[in-house]
């Protein structure tokens, strides 16, 4: 600090005296209560008390399976991180595969086996009783048996194929989102049901035909990944694809397109063979074989037969066109698109836009299938035909929560079963309604694995022992119950015997066995296959080009149920760190809405958080509106998770049900159609909308926020241009600057501060940036960040030191979103540290500003001086045991990371860029005699992101990648003319625009 | 080789080592101690512990290092608490020599058997927003440099806190040596 403005002179300048700090002795700091030292009866060989240890295992948040890394302290879990080592994710992980924590150690987990008793209540009972009881169900089922799991790709989903067949009944697959269009589609086109894999990282040009690959499609971190490698822009190698997403609803996929097109829902089908006429016409992809055989196909498809029934003008269908076939195309189909009744037609249609461009073997790659050839939702229907016609004596249900997502006619079949044993850890809806609850391991504490692609074996391994004892792995309760020797390990590990003979190598199996579970699986290469267009495939898409017909009035506008990119189907609603996560496009927590374009608001007359009542053929709900651009005008869309009538304190009697809305009968291609048109009400009654929009904490419009260029002008930069250093302090005030800079220098070589020293800093690129707030999530984890409820949201008091702000801009293709992470920049004059009246906010030597807990007396000065509003304080006690506002009732606070220090009331938070890792990685260092190394420290925020946009590291090291990064010529600070000198560089995010 | 039997081996190879020292005559660099006999334990400072463990014996007159039971605190934060396999590994065989130690060293068999863990009175403590890593300050200060904060342990039958360990203690080290009083290194 210099002579210009320290501490002491402010408080004078303010007339405090220090009379008014007699009460700064710390409150909840005085005699500690005499501690227990409870010391191990048998030291265990790998660990030792501070150190952390990490295992490798997978994720189960959603079917993707991506490679997980546990850190465990002193028995327990603490924090996920993805696996560098795994086939599937890389070393990233989503949000949600971080909240998997708040799912091990859920306050509302089962804890013992429970039968309904007489009176219809549920009663403990013991597990021999439980066994016995399940094992005489199973016998006595006589064949009319059916398990019902999710989606197994690994050993446990054979172990239930063998019991039931080998006890006369059949094992059911049920994802509420199954990929069926895509399988269909694919058989359809080239007479395959798999999936391929989809190389994003290699195309020049993405055209998403709805598919949310960057939220819930398929893998979404590998595709964030690779997304981020094609269309990050990178001084040196500046190639950059564009990325067109084509949906009636943006979704977040589509704020980071470059280009949004929003067709009539249900026409995405013709719009791409319209796409694929047009190259065949042209002749701008070298013709394929068997291509004749759609002359007729595209033929009625032209651009101007298709423009008006998508509402797409035939120029853009053209560019579009021509922009695919310049390079290496890729275009995918899934999302909105496949949940429509003519979806695997859609899909269809895609590949056939993909063959005639030649992307199939390029960017589209059979072989390595993706694992998704699991149940169809036609054959839930016909399990829940069966269960109504009472052919079912015996249902059980485990890893799947139809209850949720069925509704009504699944509940008058569930009735007519006989007996309905649920395996969980959760009393969700399946499990409340259920005769026998047996209490399930959590994936994180029980053995399995999984096939997430060809070629690649995921293993699953306990990290911990189990929280509660008395659950167990459901393959071990089903093979006790069917009265089979061995446990579940051991049936996974004769499967890994076969998985050793193909791919071992001369190891022996244990060597195998180890290297296997230290890597969390193994992985061969999975060939490239060839495909060809199938028969057939020319009838598609049949008759004149237009929207396809939905249930519901046909003047009522088309509603589309999305999965949620935080809560998915429904299982992150039990998590208060994805309840409380906004949600990336819209950034409202812990409620659904139903998002209406603004004109179709205003023509009802509602504004944001008025409620409405959707009635569809199958149901009714009452919804919040929420108006945004990002829709179509006259097509409404809400997300499913909400609305559960059990699974926990956090999930219950919260919102409304988005499945409610939706038809119980399979379509065309065995699935289940998520587009349906609803009447709408308006009721007059409104509900704020908890977002962490419009706060103060999100400063204008954003422009100043986040910087954009366009491709060609950052292509255009050269290593030295600064084109966002324009402003800078005016010119009347360089002699002033002047004279501080050498007061600084004189301050800046006393005591600590003398010498060299690190200066932490980090650089943001936005152009990697996609806004999927897995950061978010990961920094909740780490820093012991407590969740406030909706309630404190309200009042904007949610404490998220990372949070992702998302901003409106139009440019000449239309509607673009743009969004930026912000958190405390770690000002090198920060304007929060001299008006601190007792030093908690001060400049650390190493370049971090620093927030010292317990001298804080919660003046909030700093708050409030904070241009950035990056400040959090704790207005309740969120730690305290049994309070009003706990944030971790156990065994949630199981979770809490011991090397940081958990906050209490009255006390002022900040991101801290997780000194305790910096701390971490000093000491190591300074254990082995040497200096920390470039890369070695890594905030869980930047550990997280799929797309690499975070780099950490030492500024002053000017071999650092962080210093490089800095210099780039995108680099910009926000609020830069404040003269703050942030610590965060951002990159300025590039779009496929003639104006940014 | 199990953890346990390594360290019962350990133990029975350090009695032997620690026998020989008292037994011999003259020319032996380590001091011979023994611990005095206490009548009135009522009159000693600290906490009163779930087993009598007296320092003085162990490490006084046996010579034990610090290490051998905080074994973690050269490499981590946590100094390290021995498990009850480490009471074992000598106390298996070791009965006492007196009904006193004899009565105490029953405890931990007693405990073993049943599978209780001793819940030790903490001495020293910290509060929550201090992170104090351990391992820094014995890689600075070297493995014999525990009685600087802890005082002579060695000769003490009950443990008591003797610093006081409050902040201006440690900052006035910080400053005779010259390292940092950085607020952040210790409080985050």
């Amino acid at each position: 600090m210099s002579d210009g403005m320290n501490r002491r002179r402010f408080l004078t300048v303010l007339g405090a005296t220090g009379g008014g700090a007699a009460l700064l002795g710390a409150c909840g700091v005085g005699e500690e209560q005499a501690q227990k030292l409870i010391p191990y009866l048998t030291q265990p060989e790998d660990q030792v008390p501070g150190i952390a240890t990490w295992y490798a295992t997978t994720c189960r948040e959603c079917p993707s399976g991506c490679g997980v890394r546990a850190k465990v302290r002193e028995g327990r879990v603490i924090k996920l991180e993805g696996n560098p080592d795994a086939q599937v994710g890389r070393g990233h992980l989503c949000a949600r595969g971080q909240a998997a924590l708040e799912g091990v150690y859920n306050p509302d987990r089962v804890t013992d086996p429970l039968a309904r008793n007489a009176q219809g209540q549920f009663e403990k009972i013991s597990w021999t009783d439980a066994l016995a009881r399940f094992g005489a169900n199973l016998k006595g089922a006589n064949g009319h048996l059916a398990i019902l799991t999710g989606q197994e790709s690994g050993s446990f989903g054979d172990l239930v194929d063998e019991l039931a067949k080998s006890l006369g009944g059949r094992h059911v697959v049920y994802e509420p989102f199954a990929f069926e269009a895509l399988r269909e589609g694919n058989r359809l086109a080239f007479g395959t049901t798999a999936v391929p894999s989809y190389d994003f990282a290699r195309a020049s040009y993405i055209l998403s035909f709805g598919a949310d690959f960057l939220d819930t499609w398929l893998s979404p971190v590998d595709h964030q990944t690779a997304f981020a490698r094609a269309h990050g822009f990178a001084a040196g190698n500046p190639a950059m694809a564009k990325l067109v997403f084509v949906g009636p609803r943006m979704s977040l996929t589509g704020m980071n397109a470059d280009e949004w097109l929003a067709p009539v829902p249900g026409t995405e089908g013709r719009l791409a063979l319209a796409v694929a006429s047009v190259i065949v016409r042209d002749r701008l992809a070298s013709a394929q074989p068997d291509v004749g055989r759609l002359s007729g196909l595209l033929g009625r498809h032209t651009p101007d037969a298709v423009a008006a029934v998508c509402g797409i003008d035939a120029k853009t269908i053209e560019r579009v066109a021509r922009e695919l076939a310049a390079g290496d195309g890729l275009v995918v189909a899934g999302g909105m698109a496949a949940h429509y009744p003519n979806g695997a037609e859609i899909v269809a249609a895609v590949n056939v836009l993909n063959y005639v461009t030649g992307a199939v073997g390029k960017t589209v790659q059979f072989g390595p299938n993706q694992n998704v050839e699991a149940g169809t939702f036609g054959q839930m229907a016909e399990l829940v035909a069966d269960m109504a016609g009472g052919r079912i004596s015996v249902l059980v249900v485990t890893g799947t929560n139809p209850g949720h997502s069925l509704g009504g006619a699944f509940w008058q079949a569930w009735a007519k079963v006989g007996t309905k044993v649920v395996i969980s850890p959760y009393l969700d809806e399946t499990a409340s309604a259920a005769d026998l609850v047996l209490p399930e391991l959590h994936p994180l504490e029980q053995w399995n694995d999984s096939r997430p692609r060809a070629g690649v074996w995921a293993l699953q391994q306990p990290v911990m022992q189990p929280v509660y004892a008395t659950a167990r792995a459901a393959g071990d309760v089903l093979l006790a119950a069917a009265g089979k020797p061995g446990s579940f390990k051991d049936y996974l590990q004769t499967s890994w015997h076969a998985v050793h003979g193909r791919l071992g190598h001369g190891t022996s199996f244990d060597d195998f066995w180890n290297d296997a579970l230290a890597k969390g699986g193994v992985a061969s290469a999975a060939s490239v296959e060839k495909v060809r267009l199938a028969a057939g495939v020319e009838r598609i898409l049949a008759g004149p080009p237009d929207a396809p017909a939905l249930d519901g009035g046909a003047h009522d506008p088309v509603l589309i149920a999305f999965p949620s990119p935080t809560l998915y189907d429904g299982r992150g609603a039990n998590k208060p760190w994805l309840q409380e996560l906004p949600d990336p496009v819209s950034k409202i927590m812990w409620h659904s809405w139903v998002e209406v374009h603004p004109d179709t608001a205003t023509s009802w007359g509602v504004t944001d958080g008025d409620l409405v009542v959707l009635q569809s053929p199958f149901g009714a709900v009452s919804a919040p509106v929420w108006m945004t651009p990002a829709i179509r005008p006259g097509v409404l869309a809400v997300p499913t998770g909400q609305g559960h009538t059990a699974f926990g304190r956090y999930a219950k009697d919260r919102s409304f049900n988005a499945f409610d809305l939706l038809g119980g009968a399979a379509n065309g291609y065995a699935g289940r159609t998520f587009t349906v048109r609803v009447s709408v009400k308006t009721t007059g009654d409104h509900r704020f909308l908890a977002t962490n929009v419009g706060d103060p904490r999100e400063l204008g419009g954003g422009e100043e926020i986040v910087r954009s260029l366009t491709y060609a002008k950052a292509k255009a930069l050269k290593p030295g241009d600064r084109p966002f250093r324009a402003r800078e302090y005016p010119v009347y005030a360089d002699s002033a600057e002047a004279g501080w800079a050498v007061a600084q220098r004189t301050e800046a070589a006393r005591g600590n501060y003398a010498g060299h020293q690190p200066r932490w800093a980090m650089a943001i690129d936005l152009a990697r940036c996609t806004g999927c707030s897995a950061c978010v999530t990961a920094c909740y984890a780490e820093n012991n960040l407590p969740t406030v409820g909706e309630d404190l949201v309200l009042r904007r008091r949610q404490i998220s030191w990372m949070r992702i702000e998302r901003y409106w801009r139009e440019d000449d293709h239309g509607l673009q979103a743009v969004v930026t992470p912000m958190l405390c920049q770690q000002c090198e004059q920060a304007p929060c540290e001299p008006v601190c009246p007792v030093f908690a906010a001060y400049h650390t030597p190493d370049g971090l500003n620093g927030q010292v807990y317990n001298r804080c007396v919660g003046t909030r000065y700093c708050a409030n001086n904070c241009a950035y509003k990056v400040r959090y304080f704790n207005w309740f006690n969120f730690a305290e045991r049994g309070g009003e506002w706990e944030a971790w009732p156990a065994p949630l606070d199981w979770q809490l990371n011991p090397d940081v220090t958990v906050r209490e009331k009255g006390v002022m938070e900040k991101c801290t860029f997780c000194v305790q890792r910096i701390r971490g990685a000093q000491n190591q260092a300074r254990l082995e005699d040497r200096t920390v190394q470039d890369g070695e420290i890594t905030p869980a925020c930047a550990q997280s992101c799929p797309s690499e946009a975070i780099v950490f590291g030492d500024l002053h090291d000017p071999a650092s990648r962080v210093a490089q990064v800095s210099a780039d010529p995108r680099g910009y600070h926000v609020f830069e003319e404040l003269n703050t000198r942030p610590g965060i560089t951002y990159l300025a995010r590039v779009v496929h625009a003639e104006e940014a | 080789m199990t953890h346990g039997s390594t360290r019962v081996a350990a133990g029975i190879a350090l009695l032997v080592c620690v026998a020989v020292p008292l037994a011999a005559q003259g020319g032996q660099p380590t001091p011979a101690v023994t611990a005095p006999v206490i009548s009135d334990t009522g009159s000693l400072k600290g906490p009163r512990q779930p087993i009598f463990f007296r320092h003085d014996v162990h490490a006084g007159q046996s010579h034990i290092p610090c290490l051998y039971c905080h074994y973690s605190a050269t490499v981590s934060s946590e100094p390290g608490i021995p498990s009850l396999q480490t009471c074992g590994g000598c106390h298996f065989i070791v009965g006492g020599s007196t009904p006193t130690h004899q009565a105490e060293i029953k405890k931990v068999r007693e405990l073993t058997s049943s599978n209780h863990a001793p819940e030790w009175v903490r001495i020293h403590t910290l509060p929550a927003f201090v992170h104090f890593p351990h391992m820094r300050h014995i890689k600075a200060l070297g493995t014999e440099s525990c009685n600087r904060c802890h005082g002579e342990v060695r000769e003490m039958p009950q443990v008591y806190q003797v610093a006081p360990l409050t902040m201006g203690w440690c900052i006035n080290c910080h400053l005779q040596r010259q390292v940092t009083r950085d607020c952040v290194v210790c409080h985050y």
